[in-house]
C-alpha cells in the first residue's frame, strides 16, 4: 500500500463503516487513478470532497427508518448524557450511582429502552431525592462535594424540579420507545466525550457571585451539537433532528425557568441561541427544492 | 445554468449526459464529465460518488454490472429510462431558454 493510498484510506473514515466495506476500495481505485504518478499527499480538493461526502453519507444513513422514533431516541440520548454529566464530578462520593447513570446511558446508546428505563428510573429517583434533601435507598450526606471538574456542590444550582424534569423527559421518551416495540438504533460512541465536556465547569467567564454560572464548555458542546443537527436536517430534509433538539431544549428551558429571578442578558442570549438553532433545524427540512433531484 | 424547480444540478446533468453513451465506471464518468464540460466541471471523487448514490437511489441511474479489477470492486453505472427522459427534458428546457437570447432578433 502506498503512502497516498494509506492517507486516502484515513480520509475514508468519514464514511459509514458499511459504505466503506462495500465501496471503499472502489473510491480508492478512482482516487489513485486520478492522482499524479509521484503524488504522495491527497489533493486538498479530493480530501475535502471525501470528508463532505462521508458526512453526507453518514447523515443519509442516519435519516432512515421512522423519524419520530429516531428523533425521540436521539433526544433521549442527549438528555441522558446531560444527566450523567451532572453526576460525573461527584463520582468519588457517589461512585455506584454515577456508574448506574453511565450504564443507563450505555443502554440508551445500545438501543435497549427497557433496560435504560429501569436504570434511569433508579438513578433519577436517587438524584431527585438528593436534590430535594430526602433520604432514599442509601444514606447520602448533603451537600455532596465535587471530586473534580467543578467547584459546586451537587445540584447546588438546581432544585428537585429541574433534576426531575431531565429524568422525566428521558423516562417518557423511553416509554414511547418501549411502547413502539423492538430495539432502537445503536448510537455512536462519540456521545461519550460529550459527557465530560458538559460536566466541566470551566473556563470561568461569568462574574464572580453569579447565582447560576453557565459553563463555557457546556455551551460550546450544546451549540456544536445543535449546529450539527441543523446541518443534518438541511442535508437530509428530515425532521428527526428538530425533534431531538426540541426534547433537549425542554430541559434547557426548565433550567431557565428555575432561575427566572436571576437571569441576565447573558443567560437570555444563551437560550436564544439554543432556541434559534432548534427552530432552524425545524425549518430547514422544508426549504424549497432547487431542482427535482435535490 | 438558471435555477428552477424542475431542473437538475449542473454536475448531475453532466453525469447523466456522460452515461448516455453507455455504462461507465466512476473514473470513466469523471473523465467524461471533464471532456463534455471542457474541463469546467470537475467534481471531486467524494462529490461524484455522492451524486451517483443519490441518482441511483432515485432510479435515474442503475448499477449495470460489477467487475473486480486489481482486487478492487468496480461498479458500472447506466442511465435508466427515467434518467434518459429527465436529461432530455432538461436539455430541451435549456435549449428553449438559450434560444431566447441566441436566435436572431427581428426588428
Amino acid at each position: 500500500m502506498t503512502a497516498l493510498e494509506r492517507r486516502y484510506r484515513m480520509l475514508l473514515i468519514a464514511y459509514p463503516r458499511t459504505y466503506r466495506a462495500a465501496h471503499g476500495d472502489e473510491l480508492i481505485d478512482v482516487l489513485l487513478a486520478s492522482a499524479r504518478p509521484t503524488q504522495s499527499v491527497p489533493a486538498v480538493r479530493e480530501a475535502l470532497g471525501l470528508v463532505l461526502g462521508g458526512v453526507r453519507s453518514r447523515i443519509a444513513h442516519l435519516a432512515t427508518g421512522s423519524a419520530w422514533v429516531d428523533g425521540v431516541h436521539l433526544g433521549v440520548t442527549a438528555v441522558s448524557a446531560a444527566n450523567l454529566a451532572a453526576l460525573l464530578p461527584y463520582a468519588g462520593v457517589l461512585p455506584w450511582w454515577t456508574l448506574l447513570s453511565a450504564l443507563a446511558m450505555f443502554a440508551v446508546l445500545r438501543g435497549r429502552p427497557r433496560t435504560a428505563f429501569a436504570l434511569t428510573a433508579l438513578t433519577g429517583a436517587k438524584a431527585v431525592a438528593v436534590a430535594g434533601g430526602w433520604a432514599l435507598f442509601d444514606l447520602t450526606l448533603i451537600p455532596v462535594a465535587p471530586t473534580f471538574m467543578t467547584g459546586d456542590f451537587l445540584f447546588q444550582r438546581g432544585g428537585p424540579f429541574t433534576v426531575a424534569l431531565g429524568y422525566a423527559i428521558v423516562l417518557l421518551g423511553l416509554l414511547a420507545l418501549v411502547w413502539r416495540g423492538g430495539p432502537a438504533r445503536v448510537r455512536s460512541w462519540w456521545w461519550w466525550p460529550v459527557v465530560p465536556a458538559i460536566a466541566w465547569a470551566g473556563p470561568a467567564w461569568m462574574p464572580d457571585g453569579a447565582p447560576y454560572a453557565l459553563s463555557l464548555s457546556r455551551m460550546a458542546v450544546e451549540v456544536a451539537v445543535l449546529g450539527l443537527a441543523v446541518m443534518a436536517a438541511w442535508l437530509a430534509r428530515d425532521p428527526r433532528w428538530a425533534l431531538a433538539s426540541g426534547i433537549y431544549l425542554l430541559v434547557a428551558l426548565g433550567e431557565l425557568g428555575s432561575h427566572a429571578d436571576a437571569l441576565t442578558r447573558q443567560y437570555v442570549a444563551y437560550w436564544g441561541v439554543l432556541v434559534l438553532l432548534t427552530l432552524a433545524a425545524a425549518i430547514v427540512p422544508y426549504r424549497p427544492r432547487r431542482h427535482c433531484l435535490d | 445554468m438558471p435555477r428552477g424547480t424542475s431542473e437538475v444540478s449542473e454536475p448531475m446533468y453532466f453525469v447523466l449526459a456522460a452515461l448516455r453513451g453507455g455504462p461507465l465506471h466512476g473514473h470513466a464518468i469523471s473523465k467524461s464529465i471533464q471532456e463534455l464540460s471542457g474541463g469546467r466541471v470537475r467534481p471531486s471523487v467524494g462529490t461524484l460518488y455522492g451524486i451517483l448514490e443519490r441518482l441511483n437511489e432515485r432510479g435515474v441511474i442503475a448499477v449495470d454490472r460489477e467487475e473486480t479489477v486489481n482486487g478492487r470492486n468496480r461498479r458500472y453505472f447506466r442511465i435508466t429510462d427515467t434518467g434518459q427522459a429527465l436529461v432530455e427534458a432538461e436539455a430541451r428546457r435549456m435549449y428553449e431558454v438559450a434560444s431566447l437570447v441566441l436566435r436572431p432578433t427581428t426588428t
